[in-house]
């Protein structure tokens, strides 16, 4: 090449315009300084070029070498990284707590480069960024040089029910991951590491990439291809198959919490945000999913099942499709109103009717149906409020949305959706039979009916997502009841016992569902039924799992048991001052159902419940979760395949045998009941909430049996619950208080106890034939036999004091007391399965049980429950049952109280541990070992243990909204430079 | 097709001037405008591995095509400086007869040249401790606001002085590392780059965010140098630790290079753009070479571009020598003000060239 040519070349170029603003002529570089650019002859290496390269470039070393250099030019130069300013993360910024490290929101004031370390692995976290923040806490992009990758970690906030919370997201993915997924091939995000931080529980997850809310709002908010959205839909459903056997809820799934993988595997995407997960049997909170993901039985307030995240992930895969949400409700009301008129139809009577929320949305225009048949064939007995309605009950405008389809019907909307621009011909015909089977897909899973909606397994099978022509309407094979045996019997102890513990309930609570039960004869049957598995499965095996549970609650009992115990006293009592009092106080309906309550426990019989439950706003007084309703309710329905649980179980096969088989059998009482009686079944279950606020005294009088007795108990302890669920849902107050701590103890804690189980008692089982949410492993897998057994011991002396604390306890009290309990705690340290066993002792209708009640019935109500289910427990048969209950009582005054326990109580303890044990420790043992589990890994300490329980501190609980736990949403957060100086 | 030596040395005899320093030399200055006698002040400072070193203002005559230094002005100087820089308005904003150089090394620094003298007129400390310093590893002062100097530090902040109130205007933590290099765009507006690898760019109307315009491909690779392009401010380049590539970027689409140019042989030391052309920047690196690459009129792919840059013979002549630091300026057609600092390595011979 030479000169002219390439001037010649560059001719045009000269005589261009000028761009932009540039008035001169366009600068060519000069001919003479500058010649033609030829590539060196040969490559030249960088090293060949100039022998051997002495030293760095000049700019370097007066830019990353600088200090180096500086310090050869002066020895004194000197320069501290420490003193950099601090570019902060958190906002707000300055710390006011936990010795200054936190801000005013608990929240662990981040700067970039703040470094978390594990202390037990010494594992280094370097934070670099903050992904999110959510009421939870944090989350950092954190850089580990070991691995030199990123990790996310979820930092906590330092306040106890968020603890709580997030160890149940430990406990719960930790058990997907290892015991459901060791391969990591169904789509859920591994959880890495996790430990306490500066009194922040840090939970370290594999980074991923874009969320699908992301995906679509890059894509315009248009909807994804098809085939995208087949591929997202069959991994999502293998992560929903995974969670349904283990009996896991997601409970906040949304296109926000389903993430790209940013692996290189094409199109991967993964489930997060354990957060606000439940087991199945622990359904805890009413308030739950993201609005627009919400399913029918939320809103209402009917007792779920894994079922609603097969609802949510309908709405994710409408929305993938549509690019904007299916039922994008600016209210409950909005949301249900869009529900109705894009389905067609609405909830079924029997969810309805069974719903405590059903008074706010729909009024009643006929009598209930006799059974589903009626409601299917013929008209509902519900209709919807049309909006001036809602406004006259609610007081107050529902907010509507706007709407984004114009086509009201799901299929008009999916049919009519634009198709993608300059598609051939027969792609459009391809793509036209693919959203026919979209359709049909989606019927399938945004279905009222929760018992009809399709499984993760059967809707894994439908043609849309295994991709084979879709020829007709898709009949999914009824779900095989998967009811491994272990499972059954959990269902035995839990449908009561789990849920009521969730509630912050103690092990009384299996007890108390059969009482419930008994209310109506059928219940009795089942009641019977009941004994006799039990009797079968011969105990350890039940009683760990009573144990275990217990454990569990206990964590709750910090926050949630308290009430459940006293509520039933409470009500009247005012044991409660805050939760229980109020939500008694402001619905007058609380009051009459006081009275009805007694009449129940008068008077078994059903007809009596009818009114009362329907005209009282059921929907105030049952509980967030309707456990109950579970069980007794509807259990027919829900029967088969919700039961679903975590599987279990027991230790001896024959026992689990027996409890399967004893659970059909129950449950086909019960469905009985419901054909015959079903409205009279559920009233009987509103009944029991009105019942509540009653003392038990009366209806003791009146039912003259021991039994009816025990049902009004229980029956009242449910509707504390209820109260409890309903506060939580409505007030402000008292919703902190039971929502913030009930979830999160049970999953974190029971681990712990079993360990101490383990170590304390070698006849048990192995504990990881418990339910795998509870398995030790999650929590101890590191760790050493010793801190286990360590733990044991801890939990053994704690666990007395544990158990008044729940009692006594508040939910923001958690930390104190904790550490109350410690101190009272060391008398009694062998203890509680009693529970379990005792209860169904007592149903097995031992005669020393009924005197017990008999005895109890003197006592203040409250009390009461204590009695029948843990006394009992245990003991029941001996004479030692005396003692116990009368250990028990005190327990239960000095709980309500907040007395320091009374030295009498443990002696007598003393004499007979087990009685003892059976009730405190019941509870107890899980959030003792768990606390001190915590301590042992971690280093990690909650206060001094001398440290007295103070009342006082209930009045300065956090509160902790209901909504913040469940709206557990990633707020991205842009990277902002703080600027250091004014 | 003529041989190419024979080319290189006869443009070269022709068309280079170069001052020997008595020192290595690093940062370099130009003055904006000639001084009444039709002389153009060059700035030189020293790099020694000493507490002092100096500053030199040279003069380079247009008409006899000389330099001329005096012993009057020169300085002493705290450490290497890492930048010089006249105000950039020249002397109009100030008394005709002297004109303001700014210095960045342990602090910021501003000198006041005059006819035969040179006052040092204040020194910008921003820290609050004496006993510890964050050097300034560059500054840049701005065009259309010369009250303002941003400076850059390995304290992971830039700083933002207004000097003639002598107060600083705001500082930002900028990177997550040390920062670098500053580049003003216009008044309120420039960009850095650091330790961190990433290209940002500020606006101070929002000092909440920032704009990530690239991030270098290996995570945490710095980045040294970024030039902004003064006649379109679309473009920037920067340039990577150890690398050999100088990557243009266009601010509208951030991550994405427009081009990565990659003829140096060694790595690239320094950058430039064209003072009076959108489309030409100058890079030098240490394979002796100082490119002059000629930017497509429409973005497009960089294979395009190997045909539109040229190559400072001189520069290749040189042989052993890697170019270290590169000032452009060019005031008037045809001639060609580029001031290129040779560094031998390791040995103190060091000299300056003018191209014209």
């Amino acid at each position: 090449m030479d000169e002219v040519s390439t001037s010649k070349v560059d001719e045009p170029r000269l005589r261009e315009p000028a761009r932009g603003h540039i008035s001169r002529l366009p600068w060519r570089p000069s001919r003479r300084a500058f010649g033609l650019y030829r590539p060196p002859a040969g490559a030249l290496h960088k090293s060949s070029t100039f022998g051997v390269v002495v030293r760095k470039p000049l700019v370097a070393r007066l830019t990353k070498d600088i200090v180096e250099t500086y310090q050869i030019c002066n020895p004194e130069f000197k320069f501290s990284e420490e003193l950099n300013p601090k570019r902060f993360l958190t906002s707000p910024s300055i710390g006011v707590l936990n010795d200054g490290y936190d801000n005013a929101n608990s929240d662990l004031i981040l700067n970039v480069n703040f470094v978390l370390v594990n202390v037990e692995s010494q594992q280094r976290y370097i934070v670099k960024d903050v992904l999110g923040q959510g009421t939870f806490g944090q989350v950092a992009k954190c850089w580990v040089s070991e691995t030199n990758s990123y990790v996310a970690v979820k930092i906590i906030k330092n306040q106890p029910a968020y603890y709580q919370q997030a160890l149940v997201e430990v406990s719960i993915l930790t058990t997907l991951n290892r015991k459901y997924d060791p391969e990591d091939k169904n789509h859920i995000v591994r959880i890495l590491d996790y430990f306490v931080f500066q009194r922040h529980l840090c939970i370290s997850f594999e980074l991923l990439g874009t969320n699908l809310y992301e995906l679509i709002k890059m894509n315009q908010f248009r909807g994804l291809s098809l085939s995208i959205v087949q591929v997202f839909s069959k991994q999502i459903l293998r992560a929903l198959v995974l969670m349904k056997d283990a009996g896991i809820i997601h409970c906040d799934l949304k296109p926000e919490n389903i993430l790209l993988c940013t692996s290189v595997k094409p199109a991967e995407i993964k489930m997060i945000d354990f957060g606000s997960a439940c087991m199945e049997d622990r359904t805890v909170y009413s308030y739950i999913q993201s609005r627009y993901y919400r399913s029918p039985e939320v809103v209402l307030g009917y007792q779920y099942t894994t079922a609603i995240d097969m609802w949510s992930f309908g709405c994710i895969v409408a929305e993938l499709f549509l690019g904007l949400p299916l039922f994008p409700g600016a209210s409950e009301f909005d949301l249900l109103r869009r529900m109705i008129e894009i389905l067609g139809g609405q909830p079924p009577d029997h969810v309805l009717q069974g719903a405590k929320n059903t008074n706010k949305f729909f009024k009643r225009v006929g009598n209930a149906p006799q059974n589903d048949e009626a409601c299917m064939g013929g008209r509902s007995a519900y209709q919807t409020l049309i909006e001036e309605e809602y406004e006259a009950r609610e007081s107050k405008k529902p907010l509507i949305g706007k709407e984004y389809f114009n086509h009201m019907k799901l299929e008009e909307i999916v049919v009519t959706y634009p198709y993608r621009r300059n598609l051939p011909e027969e792609e459009i015909s391809k793509e036209s039979h693919a959203r026919l089977a979209l359709i049909d897909f989606l019927r399938g899973l945004v279905e009222f009916d929760p018992a009809k909606r399709w499984s993760p397994l059967q809707a894994s099978k439908h043609p849309f997502v295994t991709g084979e022509p879709f020829t007709c309407p898709y009949k999914p094979l009824p779900e095989t009841p998967r009811m491994p045996v272990g499972q059954n019997i959990k269902v035995d102890h839990h449908p009561g016992g789990g849920h009521w513990f969730a509630a912050g309930l103690s092990p009384h609570v299996s007890g108390m569902n059969r009482g419930a039960s008994q209310n109506s004869p059928h219940f009795q049957v089942a009641h019977y039924s009941h004994a006799s598995s039990y009797g079968s499965l011969g105990s350890h095996g039940s009683y760990n799992d009573g144990a275990a549970f217990g454990s569990s609650y206990g964590s709750y009992g910090d926050g949630n048991s308290m009430h459940p115990y006293y509520s039933p006293v409470g009500p009247g009592l005012n044991i409660h001052a805050q939760g229980g009092v109020s939500i008694l106080g402001a619905s007058p309906d609380a009051r009459r159902r006081n009275s009805h309550g007694n009449s129940l426990g008068v008077s078994p019989s059903t007809g009596n419940f009818i009114p009362m439950s329907l005209g009282a706003s059921p929907s105030q007084f049952t509980p967030p979760s309707s456990h109950i309703q579970v069980t007794s309710g509807s259990p027919g329905k829900y029967g088969p395949t919700s039961p679903a649980r975590s599987g279990g179980v027991h230790g001896s096969p024959l026992g689990k045998m027996a409890a399967a088989s004893h659970y059909n059998r129950r449950n086909w009482g019960y469905q009985g009941s419901m054909q015959s009686q079903e409205s009279a079944s559920w009233q009987g279950y509103h009944t029991d909430t009105a019942s509540c606020s009653h003392p038990e005294g009366s209806s003791r009088g009146h039912g003259g049996s021991s039994r009816s007795m025990q049902s009004s108990n229980l029956l009242s302890w449910r509707n504390q619950r209820g109260g409890n669920g309903v506060n939580s849902g409505y007030s402000s107050t008292i919703q902190n208080v039971s929502g913030s701590f009930g979830p999160s103890p049970n999953v974190p804690f029971a681990p712990v106890t079993e360990t101490a189980y383990d170590k304390s008692e070698s006849s048990l089982p192995d504990p990881g034939d418990w339910d795998p949410n509870y398995s030790d492993e999650l929590l101890l897998h590191d760790d050493g036999s010793d801190t286990s057994s360590i733990a044991s011991d801890l939990a053994n002396g704690l666990r007395l004091s544990r158990g008044a604390d729940s009692t006594v306890q508040m939910a923001g009290i958690g930390r104190f007391n904790r550490i109350s309990n410690q101190a009272q705690t060391s008398t009694s340290l062998p203890i509680q399965r009693p529970n379990v066993q005792g209860y169904s002792h007592v149903e097995v209708g031992s005669p020393p049980s009924h005197d017990m009640y008999v005895g109890y019935g003197r006592k203040p109500p409250h009390l009461m429950p204590h009695l029948s289910s843990n006394s009992l427990s245990r003991f029941g048969q001996l004479p030692a049952q005396r003692l116990n209950q009368s250990t028990f009582v005190r327990v239960g005054d000095w709980n309500h109280q907040k007395v320091q326990p009374p030295p009498p109580n443990y002696s007598t303890g003393g004499p007979s541990p087990p009685s003892n044990s059976s009730f405190a420790n019941g509870m107890n043992w899980g959030r003792g070992a768990m606390y001190i589990l915590q301590v042992n890994r971690k280093g990690f300490k909650w206060g001094s243990p001398r440290r007295p329980y103070n009342p006082r501190l209930l009045d300065r609980s956090p509160c902790l909204g209901f909504a913040g736990l469940s709206g557990w949403t990633l707020v991205p957060i842009s990277y902002r430079p703080i600027e250091v100086l004014d | 097709m003529e041989n190419s030596t024979t080319q290189e040395s006869h443009l070269g005899s022709e068309n280079f001037f170069t001052y020997d320093s008595p020192y290595p030399i690093y940062a370099m200055a130009f003055s904006p405008s000639p001084s009444s006698d039709k002389t153009h002040h060059i700035a030189v400072g020293s790099f020694l591995e000493e507490y002092n070193n100096k500053v030199d203002i040279v003069s380079f005559d247009d008409e006899t095509l000389t330099f001329k230094s005096d012993p009057n002005l020169s300085f002493d100087h705290p450490y290497p400086p890492t930048k010089l820089m006249f105000n950039p308005t020249g002397a109009k904003s100030l008394r005709k007869s002297s004109e303001l150089l700014a210095s960045s090394g342990d602090y910021l620094r501003l000198w006041e040249v005059r006819e035969n003298s040179i006052e040092p007129r204040s020194v910008f400390n921003n820290s609050k401790t004496s006993e510890f310093c964050a050097p300034l590893t560059s500054f840049d002062w701005n065009e259309s606001e010369p009250r303002r100097i941003g400076t850059s530090s390995i304290d992971t902040t830039c700083t933002i002085w207004d000097i003639e109130r002598g107060v600083v205007e705001t500082q930002l933590i900028a990177h997550d590392k040390e920062v670098y290099d500053i580049a003003w765009g216009e008044a309120g507006v420039f960009a850095s780059v650091s330790a961190d690898g990433s290209v940002r760019i500020f606006d101070l109307r929002d000092k909440e965010h920032s704009t990530i315009i690239y991030e270098s491909p290996q995570p945490d690779t710095p980045l040294l140098r970024l030039a902004w392009n003064r006649q379109d401010l679309r473009y920037m380049a920067t340039i990577l630790m150890d690398s050999n590539k100088v990557v243009i970027l266009d601010i509208r689409s951030p991550t994405m290079p427009v081009a990565e140019l990659e003829r140096h042989l060694g790595s690239v030391n320094a950058i430039a753009w064209a003072p009076q052309s959108c489309r030409h920047i100058c890079s030098a690196g240490d394979d002796t070479q100082a490119l002059i690459w000629e930017l497509p009129t429409v973005a497009g792919p960089s294979a395009g571009l190997d045909r539109n840059f040229v190559r400072l013979q001189n520069a290749a002549a040189e042989g052993l020598r890697s170019v270290d630091g590169l000032r452009w300026i060019a005031e008037v057609q045809p001639l060609v003000y580029m001031v290129l600092a040779y560094c031998t390595r390791g040995v103190t011979d060091t000299h300056l060239e003018v191209q014209k």
